[in-house]
C-alpha cells in the first residue's frame, strides 16, 4: 500500500506521463521515408533563407551573351535562362517566392478553415447545414478560376495572390473538418465529456482537436503543391507575381518557348516544384501514421 | 414520491424519421415514462431492443434534450432549479462500448481525472484522486495510468469507465448496458466491483440491462419496457415470481436458465416489436399478447398498483371482465 501510495504521488506531481507527442516523435523517426522527405523539405526551407549566402551569383544580373547556356556551362552549373541569368541562383531565390506562395495560404486556410469546419460539426443541426451549404457555393466555381477572379477583382500583387488563394482553400480544408469533426462527436467519449458538465469549448479543446486536427492537416499540406501550382498561373497571367522576381512557377512559364530549344533548362523550375511537393506530401503520409496511435 | 433522489416525470422523446409536415413521421423511442428511484437503490431497466432504454438513460442524465416531461434530482428539476453543471456531477453514466466512451489520445489517467478538472479541482489533485481511483477499481495507477485505451482489456477498460464516472463523487450512476459486452468472467467482477462499491459509497443505481439474470442479481427494483413504455415495475422478487404484465411473463420465460425443468420449449413471444414509427393503438403490446381480450386494441392500459410499489399496465389487473 505504501509502495503503491508513492506511485500516485509520482504520478500526480509528474507534468505529463510520457506525452502523446513523444509518442508521435519516436514513430516518425522510425519512418526513413518520412524523415528523408523532411530532410529534403526542411533543405528547401534552409536554401530559401539563406539564399544570399547559397546562390552563386545575382538572380537579376543577366547578359545576352549567355542567353540559354545548356546545363553545365562554365560559371553556370544549370545553365541561364532567356535573359542570360544563373538557373541556379534563380532557382534558390525562387524558393523564396514559391514556398511562401504555397505554404502561407494554406497555413492560413488552415487555421480558418479547421475553426470554420470544427465549429460547424460540432454544432451538429442546422447550423451545420447553413454553413456548410454556403461554402459549397465555393466549389460552383473550378479552384483556378476562383483563384483568378478574386486575384483579378483585387488587382495584381503578392499579397493579393496570396488573399485569393487563401479564400480558394477554405472551403475544401472547412469541409475535411466537418466530416472528421462530425464522424468524432458521434463516438461515446464525447458524450461521457458532455455528461462531464464540461462547456463546448473545453469539450472541443480536450477531446476533439487532438482526434481531427491529424487528418485535416494531412490533408492541408496536401494543398500546398496545388497552391504552388495556382500562384504560378496567377503569376503567369500578371496577377501574382510579376518578373523579373525569380519564382519557379513564373520562370517555367518564361521558359515555355525554350522547351524546343533547352528542354531540360525549362523542366528545372517544374522539377524544383516537384521535388517540392512530394516531399511535403510524404512528410504529411509520414506524420499522419505516426500521429496513429492504433499502430 | 418526494424522498426519491432522482426521478422521471412523463419523458417524451420522439426522433424525426424523415417526412415533412402532415407526412412527417415520428419514432416515439420514450412516450411518457415516469418513475423514481430512492437513495441507495438500485431500479433495473429491462426490455428488447429497441424499446426506449438507451434513449431513457440518455434522457435522465441530460445527454439529449427531452421534447416533454423533466427530470428531478432530489425533487428539483434538472436544468433549471438544479443547474445542469451541478447535474452532472451528481448524476453520473457508463457507457455499453468501453471503448468508444474513451479518448482514444488520453492517458487512463487523464480521461478519469478530466471530470474532476471541469468543476476546478487543481490539475496535480485530480490527478491524485485519479490515481486513487484507479487502484480502488482494481488497477495498479502506475502501472495502468499512463496507457491509452488500445492498450488495455475491455474489462480494464470499463474499469476505468467506472472510476471515471466515481471521479464526480456522484449519487447515480446510469449503467447503460455497462457489462453486456463484458466475457461472463469479466462481467462477474465488474458487478462484484459495482456493487462493492456501491455498498461503500451509498451509491444508487440505473442499471440498463438485456440481461434478465444480471438484472435480477444486481437490482433492487425493476421496470420493463416495451415500445417506449413503462409496461411493469415493482420490487425485483415481486415482479420475477409473481410477474403482473403478459409482456413481463414473456420475457421472463424466455429467460435461459440451467434447471433442466424450466428449460424454453417454445419462444414465448412471436416476431418484432411492431414498428414505434406507427405504434398499435390502445395496449401497445396487443398485437403479440397471448392474452388479450375486449379493450386492448381500443383503450391504453394506465397503471395501476398491483402490490407494494408495484405497478403494471395491464387491462388484466383492472378490467373485471378478464376474470371471467
Amino acid at each position: 500500500m505504501a509502495v503503491a501510495q508513492t506511485d500516485i504521488e509520482t504520478l500526480a506531481t509528474a507534468d505529463k506521463p510520457r506525452g502523446y507527442w513523444s509518442g508521435v516523435g519516436r514513430r516518425f523517426l522510425k519512418d526513413k521515408v518520412a524523415v528523408a522527405a523532411g530532410c529534403v523539405a526542411g533543405g528547401l526551407i534552409l536554401m530559401a533563407i539563406f539564399a544570399p549566402w547559397v546562390a552563386p551569383q545575382d538572380p537579376f544580373d543577366g547578359t545576352m551573351i549567355r542567353r540559354l547556356s545548356p546545363i553545365g556551362t562554365e560559371g553556370y552549373p544549370l545553365g541561364a535562362d532567356e535573359l542570360g541569368r544563373d538557373m541556379l541562383s534563380r532557382l534558390i531565390y525562387g524558393a523564396r517566392l514559391s514556398l511562401f506562395m504555397g505554404v502561407t495560404p494554406v497555413l492560413i486556410a488552415f487555421v480558418i478553415g479547421s475553426a470554420i469546419g470544427i465549429a460547424a460539426g460540432y454544432a451538429g443541426g442546422w447550423v451545420n447545414s447553413i454553413t456548410m451549404r454556403v461554402l459549397d457555393v465555393f466549389y460552383a466555381f473550378p479552384s483556378v478560376l476562383l483563384a483568378i477572379a478574386i486575384s483579378g477583382a483585387l488587382g495584381a500583387g503578392i499579397l493579393n495572390g496570396l488573399l485569393s488563394l487563401t479564400v480558394v482553400f477554405i472551403p475544401p480544408i472547412a469541409r475535411v473538418a466537418e466530416s472528421v469533426t462530425t464522424a468524432v462527436r458521434k463516438l461515446e467519449y464525447i458524450e461521457a465529456a458532455r455528461a462531464s458538465g464540461a462547456s463546448a469549448f473545453t469539450i472541443v479543446r480536450a477531446h476533439v482537436l487532438g482526434n481531427v486536427l491529424g487528418p485535416i492537416f494531412v490533408y492541408a499540406t496536401s494543398l500546398i503543391s496545388v497552391s504552388m501550382i495556382l500562384a504560378a498561373g496567377l503569376s503567369f497571367l500578371g496577377l501574382g507575381v510579376s518578373p523579373p522576381n525569380p519564382e519557379w512557377g513564373l520562370m517555367l512559364n518564361t521558359l515555355r518557348n525554350a522547351i524546343y530549344v533547352q528542354p531540360w533548362l525549362a523542366a528545372l523550375p517544374g522539377v524544383m516544384i516537384f521535388l517540392t511537393s512530394i516531399s511535403f506530401n510524404m512528410l504529411s503520409d509520414g506524420l499522419r501514421s505516426a500521429m496513429d496511435i492504433k499502430q | 414520491m418526494s424522498d426519491a433522489i432522482l426521478s422521471a416525470h412523463n419523458l417524451v422523446k420522439h426522433f424525426n424519421a424523415g417526412g415533412w409536415g402532415a407526412a412527417r413521421k415520428v419514432v416515439r423511442a420514450v412516450d411518457d415514462v415516469s418513475f423514481d428511484v430512492a437513495p441507495g437503490e438500485t431500479l433495473g431497466v429491462v426490455g428488447e431492443s429497441g424499446c426506449g432504454k438507451s434513449t431513457t438513460a440518455r434522457l435522465l442524465t441530460h445527454l439529449l434534450p427531452s421534447d416533454r416531461g423533466e427530470v428531478r434530482f432530489r425533487g428539483r428539476v434538472a436544468g433549471t432549479e438544479v443547474p445542469l453543471k451541478e447535474f452532472r456531477r451528481h448524476v453520473q453514466m457508463v457507457f455499453q462500448d468501453s471503448y468508444a466512451s474513451l479518448n482514444p489520445r488520453m492517458t487512463m489517467l487523464d480521461a478519469v481525472a478530466f471530470g474532476p478538472t471541469v468543476h476546478g479541482v487543481d490539475q496535480p489533485e485530480a490527478r491524485r484522486r485519479a490515481g486513487a481511483l484507479l487502484e480502488r477499481v482494481g488497477l495498479d495507477p502506475a502501472r495502468f495510468g499512463p496507457r491509452y485505451p488500445h492498450e488495455i482489456s475491455g474489462g480494464q477498460r470499463q474499469r476505468v469507465n467506472i472510476a471515471r464516472a466515481l471521479a464526480f463523487d456522484p449519487d447515480v450512476i446510469v449503467l447503460d448496458e455497462a457489462v453486456s459486452a463484458l466475457d461472463k468472467s469479466v462481467e462477474a467482477q465488474v458487478l462484484n466491483l459495482l456493487t462493492e462499491l456501491r455498498r461503500e459509497r451509498g451509491l444508487t443505481y440505473i442499471f440498463i440491462s438485456h440481461d434478465l439474470n444480471v438484472v435480477r442479481h444486481i437490482s433492487d427494483r425493476v421496470m420493463v419496457m416495451y415500445l417506449g413504455e413503462v409496461v411493469e415495475i415493482g420490487p425485483t422478487a415481486d415482479l420475477y415470481t409473481a410477474p403482473r404484465h403478459p409482456y413481463t411473463e414473456a420475457l421472463l420465460a424466455a429467460m435461459p436458465s440451467l434447471d433442466p425443468d424450466r428449460r424454453t420449449m417454445e419462444a414465448p413471444l412471436q416476431g418484432d416489436p411492431p414498428n414505434p414509427i406507427d405504434p398499435p393503438p390502445g395496449c401497445r403490446f396487443h398485437t403479440r399478447c397471448a392474452r388479450a381480450f375486449g379493450p386492448c386494441p381500443g383503450t391504453a392500459p394506465v397503471p395501476a398498483l398491483v402490490g407494494r410499489r408495484h405497478l403494471a399496465s395491464c387491462h388484466l389487473n383492472t378490467v373485471k371482465e378478464a376474470a371471467e
